[in-house]
């Protein structure tokens, strides 16, 4: 047994010791390295260790059980002792619900999985080389880039631990890399800056560190001699940079959490088509470029693939088990647990399916319209999906990249902005927990200057 | 102050990380209590609490500096922090270490014991299911009021390379609601909070729950109406209070001296120049009782201060800590922050704000022949080198012939740092300052600010609306 799971079946004994009808617990344990280098010199170094346990107990009020929860980071006997005896307190004060969803009688996983945790783990001199390479690359780019605003890499080890007490218990570990470099092109009075990074589950996996370089180069360069835009209607297409973010709407709004609470513009979508026809989406527990690998969800439920978006057609709204039960939908084992609050909704990585045309050939399509490579701002709405964002990219006109363009915003609704999707491209990426291509949208208002 | 550690571990933790050659060295160490509790539904389902305690240790020669953090007090984990905080230098020889003195906050803004003291949970829970009432009450419309009321208490100690040991007590409380309203299939949301360094006593005494729900209804009920944003490029009138968030995002960061020094900033190299109309001045102070941004010193021991930034239109001042100070030969302005002993210190805003001018704010509005008047913002964000900011309206109005036509969907208004404020043509004479909603993220790092304007005419600005 790990140490994380000696110390949380500690906390469950203690809390079990006080009037508690049942408890889960989430322990969790973080290392990290980190080096920041800047004009070839080593600027920061950083070293990371941190652990905390997190409890949830219910109690029996009338009217139903009530529940608290709290965190720590003091692992001792007392510490837990008391982290224990603070959270029956709590309880004590949350209101009962007779739907409350205790962990007993959660469908567990049978057998558990273990993700293959690298041995490869990144060594500090290796990470501190490829940063140094990677800012090189990027400098010596181009003529234009002037200034360094560093590179980075960093690695580390995350393991977690669920345990309830009704017995399960269930433990992973994860590690990641990244490699990222920002650099400054300058031309008299016009400054720019941009960046390229790569992130994975190991430093093997990353992306050359010089590719790494020069990409960021190429990306800040081109930005030079950017202008406002016309304000009108056009055509909008999203690098994968940015149609990441598309996907970080589409999870926020079928949140059963957010329908339940009528918090979403996509109430009552089940089944409905809200993008073409030959728009499909998967959810994935375990992907091997993608940071989250959750054999179990927030509550210890099995997790399984699924298809979110069918031929354009929502599937279902990913669910934890009280929302399940109080909504009377399918529970999808989507439970998000942090070490402290109310057990939430997540879904697990997102796969965007990719299309056939290259960057090129959708940019080719278009006569009229905008290239986003850069997305400002948090103008979403999510109760009534209206879009409202900064942005910054490129015109294109006759299907050709005229010149770069700053200083404009893109607006619409998530509604008809998912409707009028023209293509998505072949040019998938992963970020982090999401996987997503080029995404060409018809109908935005873009707004500039004139 | 009970220190959570032995003085001779520390300083037996301090000698172990000093080389020779070092220009600075800290250790800091930090407990945090907070406390949470929300309401929807009308009921209280949940209340979470969390403690967090740790340690962060820094060295620093020149422009380099490594940190080392954990969670536990154990010598073996303290000698760990120490050992992997040195492997920036490659010295071997060991620093003198000074012996520890305690040093005295030089200002007490806020009050030294735990927020919490004085009101149960249980008075809590009973506030959020009045105000619960309090908001359903005042329209039928309203199908959901969601509010929470959280409190910190952070404790914090500073042990400088000089020796010096210092302490600070820092209390939070927050209150935030948000309701969403449904008329016939259109549904809509309006939101407000408000807190700062204070008792929940105070909070509950003061009547600003109440008067926050009311105005969460009030915003929701106008969205209802609001009718689809202009798009392009318009005069804009800034209300008074929260769209302070606009120096924030505008020019606030890139006067940060991390930015500057490295020249990355739109900023950099444009000290003594003018970057803003005549009559604009605006200050960061730390310095302001009981404000969610002040604090007594900053997280490097240096007492807050108020730095001028801009005087009459003239750039004048950057906000520094001691690691950029001392790289651009000036001294630290009591803005070095870190989020917890876990990050790196950086330079930060505390209370950032323009100082009142001479114009009757209803003039103002009058002067629009066509524009908006803004009068609160949902957050912002600045690419500090291109000097682009954008920030996103949660009330404006659309002015036509100085009068208000119409509330306005939510919209992002970008701008150009070095720009927007040589725009400015009319200040108010109605300083006002944020309730203490506001959270500033740099780096992954978040830290409570404040930021505060008088009404302000910006005669252009580009508006992200739908209407082209």
């Amino acid at each position: 047994m790990s140490q994380l799971e000696e110390i949380s079946q500690k906390l469950l004994s203690f809390a079990k010791e006080q009037a508690v009808v049942d408890a889960d617990v989430l322990a969790i344990r973080n290392t990290s390295d980190a080096f920041n280098v800047r004009h070839g010199n080593i600027e920061t170094v950083e070293r990371e260790d941190a652990q905390g346990i997190g409890l949830r107990a219910f109690v029996q009020q009338k009217g139903g059980l009530a529940f608290a929860s709290a965190s720590s980071s003091d692992f001792s006997d007392n510490g837990l002792r008391a982290l224990a005896k603070q959270v029956v307190d709590m309880a004590q004060v949350s209101a009962p619900d007779s739907d409350a969803m205790p962990p007993a009688g959660a469908p567990h996983p049978e057998a558990l999985t273990q993700h293959p945790l690298s041995a490869d783990i990144w060594q500090r001199e290796q990470a501190i080389t490829a940063a140094i390479q990677c800012e090189e690359a990027a400098l010596n780019a181009s003529n234009s880039i002037q200034n360094s605003d560093g590179a980075s890499a960093a690695y580390g080890l995350s393991h977690q631990c669920y345990a309830s007490a009704d017995g399960f218990v269930g433990s992973h570990s994860q590690s990641y890399a990244s490699l990222s470099v920002s650099v400054i092109a300058q031309q008299g009075q016009d400054m720019q800056r941009d960046y390229d990074y790569s992130r994975a589950v190991t430093g093997k996996q990353l992306d050359n560190a010089a590719n790494i370089g020069r990409l960021a180069a190429q990306r800040t360069s081109r930005r030079l001699g950017a202008k406002s835009t016309k304000s009108g209607t056009m055509t909008v297409m999203f690098e994968p940079r940015v149609a990441v973010s598309l996907l970080g709407h589409l999870s926020a709004a079928v949140n059963a959490r957010s329908i339940m609470q009528k918090t979403s513009f996509l109430n009552d979508a089940i089944n409905q088509d809200l993008f073409p026809k030959w728009v499909t989406i998967h959810d994935l527990p375990d992907h091997p470029l993608a940071w989250n690998f959750n054999p179990f969800d927030g509550e210890g439920c099995a997790t399984q693939e699924a298809t979110l978006i069918d031929q354009g057609t929502l599937c279902f709204y990913p669910s934890n088990r009280y929302v399940a039960k109080r909504m009377g939908i399918p529970h999808t084992a989507h439970a998000q647990r942090g070490l402290t609050g109310d057990i939430g909704i997540g879904l697990n990585n997102l796969l965007w399916q990719p299309g056939q045309q290259s960057q090129q050939e959708l940019i080719s399509d278009i006569s009229h319209g905008v290239l986003i490579t850069e997305l400002m701002g948090s103008g979403v709405n999510g109760v009534t999906g209206d879009y409202s964002r900064g942005a910054a990219g490129f015109m294109i006109e006759n299907g050709v990249i005229t010149h770069p363009l700053h200083e404009m915003t893109i607006a619409g609704n998530l509604t008809d902005m998912f409707k009028n999707i023209r293509a998505v491209g072949s040019d998938l990426r992963w970020f982090g927990s999401r996987g997503v291509a080029s995404v060409v949208i018809d109908g935005m208002t873009v707004a500039g200057q004139s | 102050m009970n220190l959570p550690i032995a003085e001779e571990s520390l300083n037996s933790m301090l000698e172990r990380m000093l080389p020779a050659n070092v220009d600075d060295a800290d250790i800091y160490i930090e407990r945090t209590e907070s406390e949470g509790i929300s309401l929807e539904e009308g009921m209280v389902k949940h209340v979470s609490a969390s403690t967090d305690q740790g340690i962060g240790a820094r060295v620093i020669m020149g422009e380099a500096s490594g940190h080392a953090c954990s969670d536990s007090f154990e010598d073996d984990a303290l000698m760990q922090v120490a050992d992997a905080a040195r492997t920036i230098s490659t010295h071997q020889t060991q620093a003198p270490v000074a012996p520890i003195k305690i040093d005295a906050a030089k200002h007490q803004l806020y009050q030294s014991s735990s927020p919490v003291i004085g009101v149960s949970l249980l008075a809590r829970r009973q506030l959020l299911e009045e105000i619960d009432s309090l908001a359903r009450s005042l329209d039928p419309r309203i199908t959901q009021v969601f509010a929470s009321i959280n409190n910190g208490f952070k404790e914090v100690h500073i042990l400088r390379l000089d020796g010096a040991l210092l302490h600070d007590k820092r209390p939070m409380v927050s209150f935030s609601i948000s309701v969403i309203v449904e008329q016939g299939d259109k549904k809509e949301t309006g939101s407000a909070g408000g807190g700062g360094r204070f008792s929940l006593t105070e909070l509950f005494q003061s009547g600003e729950a109440q008067r926050l729900t009311r105005e969460a209804v009030r915003l929701a009920l106008l969205n209802l109406d609001a009718i689809d944003s202009p798009a392009g490029s318009m005069p804009i009138v800034l209300g008074s209070g929260w769209p302070g968030v606009l120096l924030h995002e505008a020019i606030g960061h890139g006067l940060e001296g991390d930015f500057n020094r490295k020249g990355s900033s739109a900023f950099s190299d444009k000290m003594g120049q003018r970057i803003a109309s005549k009559g604009v001045n605006v200050v960061d102070d730390g310095t302001i009782s009981k404000r969610r941004g002040s604090l007594n010193m900053d997280d490097e021991g240096t007492p807050t201060q108020c730095t001028p930034l801009i005087e009459d239109g003239i750039l004048v001042g950057y906000m520094q800590d001691k690691l950029n100070a001392r790289l651009m030969g000036g001294q630290s302005t009591g803005n070095g922050r870190r989020e917890s002993y876990a990050s790196p210190v950086l330079p930060r805003m505390t209370n950032t704000f323009m100082l009142a001018g001479q114009d009757d704010p209803q003039d103002i509005i009058s002067s629009l022949e066509r524009g908006i008047y803004a009068v609160n913002f949902s957050g912002g964000q600045v690419d500090i080198t291109s000097g682009k900011f954008v920030f996103t309206t949660s009330e404006a109005y659309l002015v036509e012939k100085g009068k208000i036509i119409a509330p306005l969907k939510n919209a992002t208004l970008i701008g150009n740092g070095p720009d927007v404020l040589q725009r400015v043509s009319m200040i108010g004479n109605d300083l006002k300052l944020d309730p203490g909603v506001g959270t500033c993220g740099k780096e992954g790092q978040s830290v409570p600010v404040g930021v505060g304007l008088p009404t302000l005419r910006v005669d252009e600005m580009i508006v992200g609306g739908t209407q082209a």
